[in-house]
């Protein structure tokens, strides 16, 4: 009954899990039996479960779980509890089970995905690293072979090979870049043979809130290698001698820069008095601009390291190193010649698809995560998703104590270090949590001038996660960490043996500390989620300064407080102008996020008219049959000449050609749409309207056109050794793909918000 | 066209949209004609009738007419959408004034969700307020200058009649703030513009059938004929623009060469819609106001200056100059506070956009500046051309009072149903579909 009013009062919008509940306990009384059983049997009873299509019935849910929780019990020692059996239910559901940090959220997982699995539908278990996906799969490993499911895992390195053998798994456990980017890579395939992803059946997605909403706002871009550029050395040196302020100012998010007057003065004088801004040529600017982009906006080893001779990218959201990524338009050019390395081939954008188009091609989706209810909305309105609140085992006894608030840089570090000294004095263990890799290095060396050794994982350094992250929480441990600890995972009191527990729990178990608040409340949980699991003792504090990038460039005012002699501010209403800046910040995300998905509607639409032709191409002989009714004397001649199947595969291999290359035009023109289209608002004009009214027509035409041309390369295609080379005809396929780092511009919508207060202000409707 | 409009409703989601926005305007349009409990039907429209005949409703006409007549019949509609657009004026200019309100604001939708809130809120207040109002000026009879007595139409006249009537318009506008935010959710449109425009569409067909009825078929057929040419000039000034190219000099272009075309940014001619217009005649509204307030002493001097140069239904050339002027400042006024050359130069020159010979910051501003000038002196003599038309029309005609065409009315008219004709279009064009508007 209570239950029933809180449901009606409070906490909207999560699922009601009374119906689980109540099935707890016929799957407690079947426990008994199922122990009695060998191993062997066991498989069986799970396979028996598959003799039924999806969804479970009450009682197959009640055998699917005591079997699961037995199968658990014998293969991982590890006896799922209630909450765990409660979230499996609601997993295969189709639901975002809420579950905190400890929890046995992975194990919840694979029981669902087994779940699946043995009703025959091929299941992917998305997570938001390799790292995660390699651990989690070769954990469940046994539970998976007792149940009879058959499981693989996809690494960053796995060649196309491992990666179809880990697919045809039952289940597949993947990171969604690398998910993404093979489904992007099938569409470029020219042989059937030569796909790699299966149809897709359920998406069961690890850590959903970062993979829905943190790496959905921006799509992911797969770039093929088009050609060599010359790196512009010379422009390097030549911003190298412009001075911040003077010559050029970078906005206050650190997006942007652009030249100052003076700078214009300078820049165009050191050049031999050009005119930067001339009508007649416009080849210049765009130089200056990306060197300087690339001079004042990239940091090295915040956003990118050097390592062997190459520029490589760290990713933000994740703190990692990402192989094969880079900056698009001649950006990456611009950081090899800032750091002098040797410059890549430049690339041209492929094809890209969003985190939304990606995860909507699943029939079931669901997933779990720590922190779901903060975003329960965007959940909904992107991906259809209801969040089920699970309560934790063992009700979590961690103090998250109020941030202390300084007024600068200096004394929030002053405060945090000695504070480590202090606590540390009593052995409890510290996980110190970081913005980015250059921060991580300048705490660690300044504990380590203080006397105190601490551990660092970071983007540098991620071979030695899995040790590191292990003794964590050993008595006396210090650890510096990006985000890269803030999920997934696992710190356990007393070291990796627990041996040394009581101690530590004597101290009062871990003690988070955040070094500046995250962009988002979510990431502070998560964070503050590695202390406290199962029922430990742990507590939580941020150390937050004024001048902290999130508080300066979002809080309204940040001057006018009183500060005592440390330089701490105590004022409660200065904690909540920090908490007013991360709301800000959380709105502009979700903005952005909103933006990506609109903007690529139709863009999706598109891609599924020429992606549907393609597959008829590549499977069927559709390329073949509109040639030969298109060039009906040349297809008779070389198939004379040649035989059918030759002159197939080369109608194949064009007609694909063809397709590719306008739809990488396609896409070029409309990034070039989209870059310019706030400025229509300025018109009155609704710039996604106008977006979509101008791309709609440009795509008019878009299939006869790659056919006509289709026709001419095949006409002109010459025999060579009783094989038509097409390469000669001028088709060719990219030698290499890599990924784009990219960001959309969230600046159409700070336009629209200005004008459109004043719009509204005098009411217009 | 047709055929778009065909597709529109054979694309089946959009068909259900356009259905659900008909449905709700017609209850809407219901509500309107039904009268508030305690009103009788048959003599407040015999009452209705003589008024028209003589002077409309004076302080109260723009009221009435974004009511669709609904005020002056006391439906249950009676008060509209109005209180909805002062309350969200008044919401929007405290967020400049109150801190805590453009914290608010910035906070993104959360905040911005808060606000609206606060903005109904204050609309049952306002709701509350003008109900009061327009039932005590019912119940003395002011409502209708002393046309007709408030006992025939209002019979009984109770505290706890009154009250309920209260109830009842407060109860009414709430509705239409729901109606208006259900067709922006789940129809086509703005919902609050479409609930106006349906309103002053709805005042059409009796304005017609009474130029028919006092002038005869000839006068019918020329204000018809001339109606219409000046809708189609409104529709084509409207849609006019300048485009000014922009390029964007941050990523390399590579091989290919695009922008120029598509990268500009559109200045209209008429770059500030209906509003200076609105302005002006609220503005000019308030002689009438100070009339009522002083009482209509014909040995006043100050009444006789004011009834007899700024009376809204009289032709007096000093009336029409003064609306004329007034018209243009709020033009130009309103331009220069909604686009400021200087704020648009210094996001371009942030982004790495400018404009192709000019330099980025001071230089584009002023360039902007220039072409922003230019543009609005034709735009603002047009809007007050177009507002006045009608006056000089009536002068020559005599057709006091009658002329559906009035300036207000076309120029919303026009804006409402091409933003909404745009948005359908959008709608198919998200289908992939071209639309038709070109």
């Amino acid at each position: 009954m209570a239950e029933s009013v809180r449901r009606v009062l409070g906490r909207p919008g999560s699922v009601d899990l009374r119906p689980y509940v109540k099935l707890l306990k016929p799957i407690e009384d079947r426990e008994a039996e199922l122990g009695g059983l060998s191993d062997t049997e066991l498989t069986a009873k799970a396979a028996e479960l598959g003799d039924a299509e999806l969804p479970y019935e009450r009682d197959d849910l009640v055998e699917l779980c005591a079997v699961g929780r037995e199968a658990a019990r014998r293969a991982l020692g590890e006896r799922p509890f209630d909450v765990q059996l409660v979230g499996v239910m609601a997993l295969l559901d189709g639901r975002i089970a809420q579950m905190a940090t400890g929890e046995g959220k992975t194990l919840a997982g694979a029981l669902a995905a087994a779940g699946f699995a043995l009703r025959g539908r091929r299941v992917h278990v998305i997570s938001v690293n390799d790292y995660l996906a390699r651990r989690d799969a070769e954990w469940m490993r046994p539970l998976y072979d007792l149940l009879g499911v058959t499981v693989g895992w996809i690494g960053q390195e796995a060649d196309a090979k491992e990666r179809r053998a880990a697919y045809a798994a039952e289940v597949t456990y993947a990171s969604v870049s690398e998910l993404g980017f093979d489904v992007l890579r099938d569409r470029l395939a020219t042989d059937p043979a030569d796909l790699v992803v299966p149809d897709p059946g359920v998406a069961l997605i690890d850590e959903a809130d970062s993979v829905l909403v943190d790496e959905a706002r921006v799509p992911l871009v797969l770039a093929g290698a088009a050609e060599a550029v010359e790196s512009d050395v010379a422009m390097a040196e030549l911003v190298r001698g412009l001075r911040p302020g003077r010559h050029y100012e970078v906005d206050d998010e650190g997006r942007n820069v652009h030249l100052t007057d003076t700078g214009i003065e300078a820049v165009e004088e050191a050049l031999g008095g050009v005119d930067l801004y001339s009508a007649d040529d416009t080849s210049i600017l765009p130089r200056v601009n990306l060197a300087l982009h690339a001079h004042a906006l990239f940091q090295r080893d915040v956003h990118y390291v050097v390592r062997d001779g190459e520029v490589k990218l760290i990713n933000e959201s994740r703190g990692r190193i990402a192989l094969l990524q880079r900056w698009p338009d001649g950006l990456q050019a611009a950081v090899e010649a800032k750091e002098g390395v040797a410059a890549s081939d430049s690339g041209e954008v492929l094809d890209s698809i969003t985190v939304q188009a990606l995860l909507l091609r699943y029939p079931v989706r669901c997933g779990m995560t720590g922190t779901a209810m903060a975003v329960a909305e965007q959940l909904r309105e992107f991906y259809e998703l209801e969040v089920a609140v699970i309560e934790p085992n063992k009700p979590c006894v961690r103090v998250d104590e109020p941030d202390r608030l300084y007024a600068t840089q200096e004394e929030k570090e002053d405060a945090l270090v000695a504070e480590v000294a202090e606590v540390h004095a009593t052995g409890r263990p510290i996980l110190i949590g970081t913005q980015d890799v250059a921060e991580s290095e300048r705490i660690a060396r300044r504990l380590a001038a203080e006397g105190l050794t601490c551990s660092v994982l970071n983007a540098k350094n991620d071979a030695e996660e899995a040790p590191v992250i292990a003794e964590a929480g050993a008595y006396g441990a210090i650890t510096v960490s990006t985000q890269m600890a803030g999920r997934g995972t696992d710190i356990r009191l007393g070291g990796s043996d627990t041996s040394d527990r009581d101690r530590v729990v004597e101290t009062g178990g871990l003690y988070v500390m955040g070094y500046g608040r995250y962009p988002s409340s979510r990431l502070d949980d998560q964070l503050r989620g590695r202390a406290g699991r199962q029922g430990d003792p742990g507590s939580s504090r941020f150390f937050v300064s004024v001048e902290d990038e999130l508080v300066a460039a979002n809080a309204p005012e940040t001057r006018g407080y009183d500060v005592t002699a440390e330089g701490e501010i105590t004022d409660p209403s200065w904690r909540d102008v920090v908490n007013h800046a991360q709301r800000v910040a959380e709105g502009r995300l979700m903005e952005l996020h909103r933006n990506t998905w609109r903007y690529n509607k139709l863009i999706d639409l598109q891609r599924g008219v020429v992606l549907e032709h393609r597959s008829e191409v590549l499977h069927a002989d559709q390329g073949d049959r509109q040639l030969a009714v298109d060039c009906p004397e040349r297809h008779a001649e070389l198939v004379e000449e040649v035989g059918a199947e030759e002159v197939a595969r080369a109608a194949r291999l064009i007609t694909l050609y063809h397709l590719d290359q306008g739809w990488v035009d396609h896409l070029a023109f409309l990034a070039d749409l989209r870059e310019g289209i706030h400025l229509r608002f300025l018109g009155r004009r609704n710039p996604l309207d106008e977006f979509n009214a101008e791309a709609a027509p440009a795509f008019k035409g878009f299939l006869d056109d790659a056919r006509a041309r289709a026709a001419e390369t095949f006409n002109e295609a010459p025999v060579v050794d009783g094989r038509i080379d097409v390469a000669q005809a001028g088709v060719k396929r990219p030698s290499i793909t890599w990924t784009y780092m990219v960001q959309e511009h969230p600046f159409s919508t700070e336009f629209e918000n200005a004008a459109g207060r004043i719009r509204s202000a005098l009411g217009r409707g | 066209m047709l055929r778009a409009f065909v597709r529109a409703f054979r694309t089946p989601d959009l068909r259900n949209k356009l259905l659900f926005t008909i449905f709700i305007l017609t209850i809407f349009r219901l509500g309107s004609v039904i009268p508030a409990p305690g009103i009788d039907n048959a003599a407040i429209k015999q009452c209705l009738q003589g008024v028209q005949a003589g002077d409309s409703a004076g302080l109260y006409s723009l009221i009435n007419l974004f009511s669709g007549g609904a005020l002056l019949q006391l439906a249950v509609f009676a008060l509209g959408i109005m209180p909805y657009i002062t309350a969200s004026i008044i919401l929007n200019l405290l967020t400049v004034v109150i801190p805590r309100l453009e914290t608010l604001k910035k906070e993104g939708q959360a905040g911005q969700a808060k606000i609206t809130q606060y903005t109904r809120y204050l609309t049952v207040a306002l709701a509350v307020l003008q109900s009061t109002s327009i039932i005590a000026m019912a119940r003395t009879g002011q409502l209708f200058q002393n046309a007709c007595v408030p006992s025939s139409y209002m019979p009984q006249q109770d505290p706890l009649t009154l009250i309920t009537m209260v109830f009842v318009m407060t109860g009414g506008t709430c509705i239409i703030m729901w109606f208006g935010e259900l067709i922006t959710e789940r129809g086509v449109g703005n919902g609050m513009s479409l609930l106006i425009f349906t309103q002053i569409v709805a005042m059409f067909p009796s304005s017609m059938m009474r130029i028919w009825e006092e002038q005869g078929p000839w006068v019918f057929a020329i204000i018809v004929v001339a109606g219409l040419i000046l809708m189609a000039g409104v529709v084509f000034i409207e849609q006019a623009q300048r485009r000014i190219p922009v390029q964007y000099a941050k990523r390399m272009v590579g091989r290919r060469m695009y922008g120029g075309s598509s990268t500009y940014i559109p200045l209209k001619v008429n770059q500030a819609g209906v509003i200076p217009v609105i302005f002006a005649s609220s503005l000019l509204y308030l002689p009438q106001l100070v009339i009522g307030l002083l009482g209509n002493d014909t040995n006043n001097s100050v009444v006789n200056f004011l009834s007899t140069y700024f009376n809204p239904n009289g032709t007096h050339p000093v009336y029409m100059v003064t609306f004329f002027l007034l018209i243009v400042g709020f033009a130009f006024f309103y331009v220069a506070i909604t686009f400021n050359p200087a704020e648009v130069a210094d996001n371009m020159k942030k982004y790495g956009g400018f404009i192709p010979g000019i330099r980025p910051g001071r230089p584009t501003a002023e360039y902007l500046d220039y072409v922003l000038t230019r543009l609005t002196t034709p735009g603002a003599l047009y809007l007050g051309v177009i507002a006045l038309l009608p006056m000089l029309a009536l002068g020559a005609s005599g057709a006091a009072g009658n002329f559906p065409f009035g300036g207000t009315s076309i120029l919303i008219m026009v804006g409402v149903g091409l933003d909404t004709v745009k948005q359908i279009e959008s709608h198919l064009q998200q289908r992939n579909y071209e639309g038709f508007l070109r």
